[in-house]
């Protein structure tokens, strides 16, 4: 009898235990994003102690992660009463799905930083941007950065980073090729970059390399094709239809050819030739910093992964990725500027007094000096006409701007319309045709099959 | 009365001991699990939130799903490779270590530690190991097919999922197979010696056939767990090449989550689901067969 008296109390004793991990979470201002119930609540609410609300941001740009977090931090300095908790995530790694099964499991965050398409896909879910709610977006940020967020007439994206991409080259390798200093609008025609390459390949240098990972090839250099038709986001998005209606080929467009051809110079100097689909992307960003290779398809987030590192070539710009041998076709002679990023608030899981409190942060973050500053630090260019002016950028951001001011960029609007898993199989088709698993023939026609099955 | 009194008392144990794991296996597993079946049934959208009901459009669409087929095929290719490759060095390696040699349990941890490390951690260090150290190794000692990463290639990666498979649960079916050793009857094992059976004889008709129950938790183990995979998939290649190394969990989970299309996921995963359960119970009961009573 003692001993069953001793296990049951035993058992008691575990079963609370088991109960303790379910208390008033009070000190760490995380961990409630995971801890919400189902759909119906908020993910928060305020807690017994005060009026603290504690919002969660879901950010893609996973290269910044650290610098969301010292603002936060900041933030909740100025404001004790917010808490906002940073949701990360990888290069590259799962963020669609982490941002689907957040909304699905009834967590979705406050606000988040995130892809337009994204604001496209959960435009039911945010919160439109107004005159009322959000006076400092019309009063600080550029037009035509406020019309890129717009969707349908509605502002819900609030813009905060002009970034752009093309091909990447390190200066100090390409003057001392040149033995002078070398002239990026000389690369205005195919040809041109060919003997570019093998100028530099002939002086002992790698002449480029390629990020073997879908994003780059499949979301960044296919989405050229799309984008080059025309200098309208329609022009890229009307041809896109065309492909699924099954009345447009792809391979029927010269552009496509075009780029595939360029694509098989990339190929032919690829610093990765050997071993193309590794996609370590620490590993190929060291190597273009240490100036093991010329140039880069990438874009100029790359300085952001690159400041931390010592012994780097610090001055980069961007040449062109031409498509053909007209130096007057639209393409050849511009590289992409694109606001890639959105900030957006959410409503649908979200009480009013947290979607008040992320309006607030939000124009904190992007509006006053101190929150603007965090970003500036970190190398982006900020649509904002408030932004202080003897900001130096890097010379990435440089270069990019620098096509801007002369009127020689590529309109990647239909980008945004791209959504759902488009860049990962496209990406994954042109994945296989880098490393010689397909030709271009059925890489056209993985691409055509591919957004025909699309809904 | 007394047995009254003693089902009640015995019932009333039972709540006590088995009412929180029941609680919790009928919320986290069995709930979800019904509301699943449910959903394959609908067209289940939780971003555009829809849930009509559409019969079984979600099952025939599972066969137009190529990918599915294939992936699953090799998703059965590696679990079948895993499974015995695993099983076997294991199995030796529990032989090893159940004989008298120095360092026996220094060993036995020393094997076993590589279960203890996560599947999400143990694929970046083998992705960091396939691409940077082997290939050096093939550049230094002029090996050709080492030259370029084994997680490059669509037919080597499965070989380098099953590599750090087996290297993560050896060690833990090691010791499932040393307990199995160590509880074989003393006395069945001298009569052996006695009668005069010796090395391989003895390990076959003696060893093997009382470790039996220790076969058939281990494999139902390795079978369960490889069609399971997700977390070494996704740290290690993440469908890498080209989504070529999918496998049937990731697909499903691609299908859901990046393609949008939930239900047809759902239902996916339903049936891999029901192949799961036939291909356990199947090895189980034929295994049990060969049980002998020692």
């Amino acid at each position: 009898m003692k001993r069953v008296f001793m296990s049951l109390a035993l058992v008691l004793v575990i079963v609370s235990l088991l109960f303790t991990g379910c208390g008033k979470s009070s000190e760490t201002p995380g961990g409630t994003g995971t801890n919400a119930g189902p759909s119906s609540s908020p993910s928060t609410g305020s807690d017994s102690k005060g009026e603290v609300i504690k919002l969660t941001y879901f950010n893609t740009s996973a290269e910044v992660n650290e610098m969301f977090e010292k603002m936060f931090a900041r933030y909740n300095e100025i404001n004790p009463n917010v808490v906002i908790e940073l949701i990360p995530t990888g290069i590259g790694e799962g963020q669609q799905e982490k941002l689907q099964s957040l909304f699905a499991s009834g967590n979705g965050p406050t606000f988040m930083n995130v892809d337009p398409a994204n604001v496209i896909e959960y435009q039911d879910r945010l919160v439109e941007f107004t005159k009322d709610n959000a006076p400092w977006l019309f009063e600080y940020a550029n037009e035509s950065a406020v019309e890129a967020g717009t969707f349908d007439g509605k502002v819900m994206g609030a813009p905060w980073s002009v970034q752009g991409y093309g091909l990447l080259y390190n200066k100090r390798i390409v003057n001392q090729v040149y033995g002078g200093q070398f002239d990026p609008t000389t690369i205005n025609t195919r040809d041109a970059l060919k003997a570019f390459f093998e100028k530099i390949e002939a002086a002992g240098i790698p002449a480029t390399m390629l990020h073997g990972a879908n994003w780059s090839l499949g979301g960044h250099y296919l989405t050229l094709t799309y984008a080059v038709q025309g200098p309208a986001t329609s022009d890229g998005t009307g041809f896109i239809d065309k492909i699924k209606a099954g009345t447009q080929k792809i391979e029927d467009s010269p552009i496509f050819q075009g780029y595939m051809d360029t694509l098989d110079l990339l190929v032919k100097y690829n610093y990765n030739k050997a071993d193309p689909l590794v996609a370590d992307f620490n590993q190929d960003i060291l190597a273009f910093a240490q100036g093991k290779v010329a140039t880069f398809f990438m874009g100029d987030w790359s300085w952001t992964s690159m400041v931390g590192l010592e012994n780097i070539d610090t001055e980069y710009g961007f040449i062109p990725v031409p498509w053909s041998n007209n130096p007057s076709d639209y393409g050849n002679t511009e590289v992409v500027m694109v606001l890639p990023k959105f900030q957006c608030i959410d409503k649908s899981q979200n009480n009013e007094a947290q979607v008040k409190a992320a309006l607030d942060a939000l124009g904190w973050m992007l509006t006053d000096p101190e929150g603007q500053q965090f970003f500036l630090d970190q190398g982006f260019c900020m649509p904002y006409k408030n932004v202080r002016t003897d900001i130096e950028y890097n010379s990435m951001t440089q270069s990019i701007a620098d096509y801007a001011s002369r009127g020689k960029t590529i309109n990647l609007g239909c980008f945004s319309y791209i959504t759902g898993d488009a860049w990962t199989q496209t990406g994954n088709l042109m994945l296989m045709y880098i490393s010689g698993a397909i030709d271009r023939q059925q890489l056209a026609q993985g691409i055509n099959d591919y957004w025909k099955s699309v809904k | 009365m007394v047995s009254k009194k003693k089902s009640l008392s015995n019932a009333g144990f039972f709540i006590t001991f088995m009412g929180p794991s029941l609680i919790a296996f009928t919320c986290v597993l069995m709930i979800p699990f019904l509301y699943g079946v449910f959903l394959t049934f609908t067209n289940y959208n939780p971003i555009k939130g829809t849930k009509d009901f559409v019969g079984l459009e979600n099952f025939l669409a599972i066969f137009t799903d190529k990918e599915f087929l294939t992936q699953f095929l090799k998703t059965l290719r590696y679990v079948f490779y895993s499974t015995i490759f695993c099983n076997i060095l294991a199995f030796i390696l529990a032989y090893i270590l159940t004989s008298n040699i120095k360092a026996r349990n220094f060993l036995r941890s020393g094997f076993f530690t590589p279960n203890l490390i996560g599947g999400i951690i143990l694929g970046y260090i083998w992705k960091f190991i396939f691409a940077n150290v082997v290939t050096k190794v093939g550049h230094t000692l002029e090996i050709e097919s080492l030259k370029t990463s084994l997680l490059t290639h669509p037919d080597r990666a499965i070989l380098a999922m099953i590599i750090v498979t087996v290297w993560q649960y050896a060690g833990y079916l090691m010791m499932i197979y040393i307990a199995g050793f160590v509880g074989i009857n003393k006395e069945v094992l001298e009569a052996a010696d006695i009668d005069g059976a010796k090395g391989f004889k003895k390990l076959f008709y003696v060893t093997i056939p009382s470790m039996v129950p220790s076969f058939i938790i281990c494999f139902f183990i390795t079978i369960s767990r490889g069609f399971m995979a997700y977390d070494l998939n996704l740290a290690l290649t993440n469908g890498a090449p080209y989504g070529s190394t999918r496998l049937a969990s990731m697909h499903i989970y691609q299908k859901a989550f990046q393609a949008n299309q939930y239900a047809l996921g759902q239902a996916e995963a339903i049936v891999l689901f029901i192949v799961v359960a036939i291909v356990a119970v199947t090895q189980v009961l034929l295994t049990k067969r060969y049980e002998v009573e020692a």
